[in-house]
């Protein structure tokens, strides 16, 4: 990841549930308190990069009791939940996951290397290859303007009924955009090539 | 940071490398041997066959100069054949590259033995693969390009109306273009691997070369922490067995 990676950043802004596991004074605004202490125990979501500082950061133990203990303690945000999981687990395809987040794998993966979650690995990288494979028959099928006939192969995908394969194509999130991206730019550019046979 | 093309040959470059593969010609008129860079070309001499660049052939055939014989796996058998074999017999797999030149044994019937000695004279650009001496049933490197510059440049020199060599042509790319977008379908687990891609013509690496690659990325993305922490696991487990090894070694 590069530090000039746009994608890299806006994924440091996905905010994440957070539990304080101090009272810090006069923090009390994050809850719409202005002016008083924010409570142990209170829940509020952070950015991305603030949650990470502030739960490796070490506070040296203020009382006898906290030793190790960090600032917050983070969970898992609601787009990598139990719900969604159990859902992808059941159909990959099925979910748009831009509407959990438009940097999903993104942002799991950065949640995965702050904690040690084996079933998320498994789980996501099952659902990143099958749905790969049904981009690539998107990108394929995509702005031919119909001129490809289908062979046997295109029979039993959701394509040609308009309505789902644009469903799907718009709940791609960025990983899933650029690699349908590719994979449209490698169909188009060979049928441009075919098309252009004739007039060498 | 930003390469302007993405890696690899693109469509257009394989499309003009793929000109440099031989053809089989019957020539219509004399034409005294030209010295080229690539080696002297024979001296064309009207009823006799002779084998050329296929961008020489070309414009000899657009110039009626010539008739260009179609390689022998362009024949609607030997495609309907591969149709076949890619998706009854080896649903799993790609038809196979064509095999390397090889000729009767003189002493030993039934056996055959290799005419080129080393690899190196028997990998696909350098292998005839496009005259008609090529064998039937096999998809040799460059074979989308050539059969595609012969359909649309040499179709009156089909043994078929071409219109048939044309769409089975077509079947056979879609065919396989449906393999190569389930060919990563096989990375779901950990320890699976991309569909072996041995016969897979230039012109459909180059087609799909970004997509497979961007899954394999991916893949690798997301498996990146667990990875990291295997590693540290038998890195912190693995010094006693080095030193087993170690041990074994001095003892042999």
């Amino acid at each position: 990841m590069s530090y000039y990676d746009v994608d890299s950043i806006l994924t440091d802004a996905e905010k994440i549930p957070c539990t304080f596991q101090f009272d810090i004074p006069d923090l009390g605004y994050l809850e719409n308190n202005p002016g008083q202490t924010l409570k142990t125990g209170a829940r509020v979501g952070l950015p991305l990069w603030l949650a990470e500082m502030l739960a490796i950061a070490n506070t040296g133990g203020i009382g006898p009791d906290d030793q190790g203990k960090s600032f917050v303690a983070f969970d898992l945000p609601p787009a990598l939940g139990n719900d969604v999981m159990q859902a992808l687990k059941a159909d990959p395809r099925a979910i748009p996951i831009r509407d959990q987040s438009a940097h999903f794998y993104s942002l799991a993966t950065h949640m995965m290397d702050l904690s040690d979650e084996p079933e998320l690995g498994t789980v996501l990288r099952k659902t990143f290859v099958t749905r790969a494979g049904e981009i690539a028959l998107h990108a394929r099928k995509a702005g031919g303007g119909g001129s490809s006939k289908g062979g046997a192969s295109e029979e039993g995908s959701n394509l040609g009924v308009g309505g789902a394969g644009e469903e799907f194509l718009r709940g791609l999130d960025e990983w899933e955009r650029k690699l349908f991206r590719k994979a449209h730019d490698g169909a188009r550019a060979g049928k441009e090539w075919m098309e252009g046979v004739k007039k060498f | 940071m930003a390469h302007p093309l993405p890696p690899g040959l693109t469509q257009a470059e394989v499309a003009f490398v793929a000109e440099m593969e031989l053809v089989t010609i019957i020539p219509r008129q004399r034409l005294e041997s030209i010295d080229l860079l690539s080696g002297k070309t024979p001296v064309l001499r009207p009823p006799h066959r002779a084998e050329l660049p296929l961008w020489l052939a070309l414009l000899l055939k657009k110039q009626r100069r010539a008739n260009i014989v179609p390689p022998p796996w362009l024949h609607p058998a030997s495609l309907t054949e591969i149709i076949l074999r890619e998706t009854k017999e080896n649903p799993e797999a790609f038809s196979p590259p064509p095999p390397p030149p090889s000729r009767a044994h003189p002493r030993e019937p039934g056996r055959a033995r290799r005419l080129a000695e080393s690899d190196a004279d028997i990998s696909p650009p350098f292998q005839p693969s496009c005259t008609a001496a090529a064998p039937a049933g096999y998809l040799p490197y460059h074979w989308l390009e050539v059969a595609e510059a012969l359909l649309a440049h040499a179709g009156d020199d089909m043994p078929v109306p071409a219109g048939e060599v044309r769409s089975l042509l077509r079947d056979l790319v879609e065919v396989r273009a449906a393999k190569m977008r389930s060919s990563t379908s096989q990375l779901e687990g950990f320890g699976g691997g991309l569909m072996s891609l041995r016969g897979v013509g230039a012109m459909e690496l180059a087609e799909s070369r970004g997509f497979v690659l961007g899954v394999v990325d991916g893949v690798r993305k997301i498996g990146a922490s667990a990875e990291a922490t295997r590693r540290e696991e038998e890195e912190a487990g693995g010094g006693r067995h080095d030193d087993d090894e170690s041990d074994d070694d001095m003892g042999i």
